[in-house]
């Protein structure tokens, strides 16, 4: 069966975009250039979400388009879903403001 | 290249051949109702208890209205609530809308007869207006006379990776031939400021986009909320989208690569072409009036995914004036309202296009309907109420 796809952004990104319905232990193919980077994928990944590229440290900031979207809230593996479960955004943090000032 | 447009006394080019008649109320209903080729708005704010700065917007929106290429003439009632204050007296209104070389009529209850007497002046003048703008043919012109808006909404993942790109490309081939575009979306530039700031043609520029940014994000802070439980909107999430950034950074591809000339207010017309940033806000009942305000002659939505489900009716039309088409490049909501869309670049996704020749595409579909094909939503007849962007409180 031919691998899944989903597409990176920015060589610098550390998700990809699924642009098919990814189920649990499926290989996803991922062109970068002229390679095809093969990534299995660890659970269910629908449509239009993002795939870890490699293991992202809880902390660490995620990118995508080359750029910033948040950093990861918790310890993500590669191959995992990424989304607003394990993904914190860092800008208009209402909460976070009003929970440093106490 | 070229579109056929309707080319108006003061040098400018319309996509279609409207009379206007404003503000809305039932005088501008009635006359509407009755009368063939013309256009009204809807509105819920019409001045009454708003501040200066608020009145001076609804006065750009509705002089704009009428100065915009697509308006061949207009009638201007006064019997509005909001004609008390100074800035939105008929008078005032017609003078600046007249300096465009459109002829403008006022009608005065208090002197025509009352409400049903200015209905009846309303009709014999539209009607005639009406027949004297029918006698103008389109000719073909350059593309420097395009201006065109563009808003991305319900967006999902498809939006960032096709369907904004698609647009960018337009954009870009617009800007290059000498027209006008413009985005904006204060709030969805969050975290893409920087790149796109970048891109200014000035210093002064940068600035303001950055100036612009850093109002937003304090207002969303001082809600004390994670942004995310407001924007991005619950349909994006479910499209797969995990954080404002993430969408700000998707959504900016809308607005190609070309220079940010400038940066405007809701509803402003910009001083020369090129691309400019609106400092606006997403809402799709507010931003397509305010650019049709500000001299759009077409205006475009390009959808994502959420919440559009099978045999979904798209209807739009909150540009007024300009022609409004729908593109998407999800092939879910393609699949789900395919009579309503007008441009679909999934292809792009599917590996059937690249995303130069789906943009090609949307360019000569956008030519297409400057020149005189309907879009999709022109073929119905209704329009929701238009939500101006007033951002001061009422009192």
């Amino acid at each position: 069966m031919p691998a899944k796809r989903a597409l990176i952004m920015h060589p610098s990104d550390n998700v990809a975009t699924t642009v098919e319905e990814i189920q649990a232990g499926e290989e996803v193919a991922i062109p970068m250039g002229r390679k095809v980077l093969s990534i299995c994928a660890i659970e269910a990944i629908p449509f239009g979400f993002k795939i870890a590229l490699q293991d992202i440290p809880r902390g660490e900031i995620i990118r995508k388009y080359g750029e910033t979207i948040g950093t990861a809230g918790t310890n993500i593996a590669k191959g995992a879903l990424v989304h607003i479960h394990n993904l914190e955004g860092t800008r208009a943090r209402g909460d976070l403001e009003r929970r440093d000032k106490g | 290249m070229s579109f056929l447009g309707y080319v108006r006394s003061d040098g400018s080019v319309g996509t279609r051949n409207y009379v206007l008649v404003i503000p809305q109320g039932i005088i501008s209903k009635s006359i509407c109702d009755f009368v063939t080729g013309t256009k009204s708005i809807l509105t819920v704010d019409h001045g009454s208890g708003r501040t200066a700065n608020d009145r001076e917007t609804i006065a750009r929106v509705l002089i704009g209205l009428g100065r915009n290429p697509n308006v061949a003439s207009v009638i201007l009632h006064a019997a509005s609530p909001g004609v008390g204050y100074p800035e939105l007296r008929a008078e005032r209104l017609a003078d600046e809308i007249a300096r465009s070389g459109k002829r403008v009529e006022i009608l005065d209850a208090a002197r025509d007869g009352g409400t049903y007497g200015a209905i009846v002046k309303g009709i014999q003048l539209a009607r005639q207006m009406a027949y004297e703008a029918s006698k103008l043919r389109r000719k073909e012109v350059g593309d420097e006379h395009l201006c065109l808006g563009v808003k991305c909404g319900y967006s999902d993942t498809t939006s960032g990776i096709a369907g904004n790109p698609a647009v960018g490309y337009l954009y870009d081939k617009i800007v290059a031939a000498g027209g006008t575009a413009m985005f904006g979306e204060t709030t969805e530039i969050i975290g893409a400021e920087h790149v796109l700031a970048k891109r200014a043609a000035t210093p002064q520029v940068a600035q303001a986009i950055l100036d612009a940014v850093l109002v937003q994000e304090a207002r969303a802070k001082a809600t004390g909320l994670d942004i995310r439980t407001v924007n991005p909107v619950p349909s994006n999430i479910k499209g797969g989208i995990s954080s404002l950034e993430e969408k700000s950074l998707g959504a900016i591809h809308k607005a190609g690569t070309a220079p940010i000339q400038g940066v405007l207010k809701y509803a402003e017309r910009s001083q020369g072409k090129g691309l400019y940033f609106v400092d606006n806000w997403m809402g799709h009942l507010s931003i397509f009036a305010g650019y049709a305000a500000a001299g759009a002659n077409i205006v475009l939505f390009q959808l994502g995914g959420g919440g559009v489900t099978g045999r979904t009716l798209l209807e739009g039309s909150p540009s007024v004036v300009a022609p409004f088409l729908w593109t998407t490049a999800n092939p879910k909501t393609y699949a789900a309202a395919r009579d309503s869309i007008d441009f679909y670049s999934g292809t792009v996704i599917e590996g059937s296009e690249t995303p130069e020749e789906a943009g090609e595409r949307l360019y000569r579909t956008v030519i297409d309907i400057a020149s005189g094909t309907l879009s999709r939503s022109e073929t119905l007849n209704y329009s929701e109420p238009i939500d101006m962007y007033l951002q001061e409180p009422r009192f």
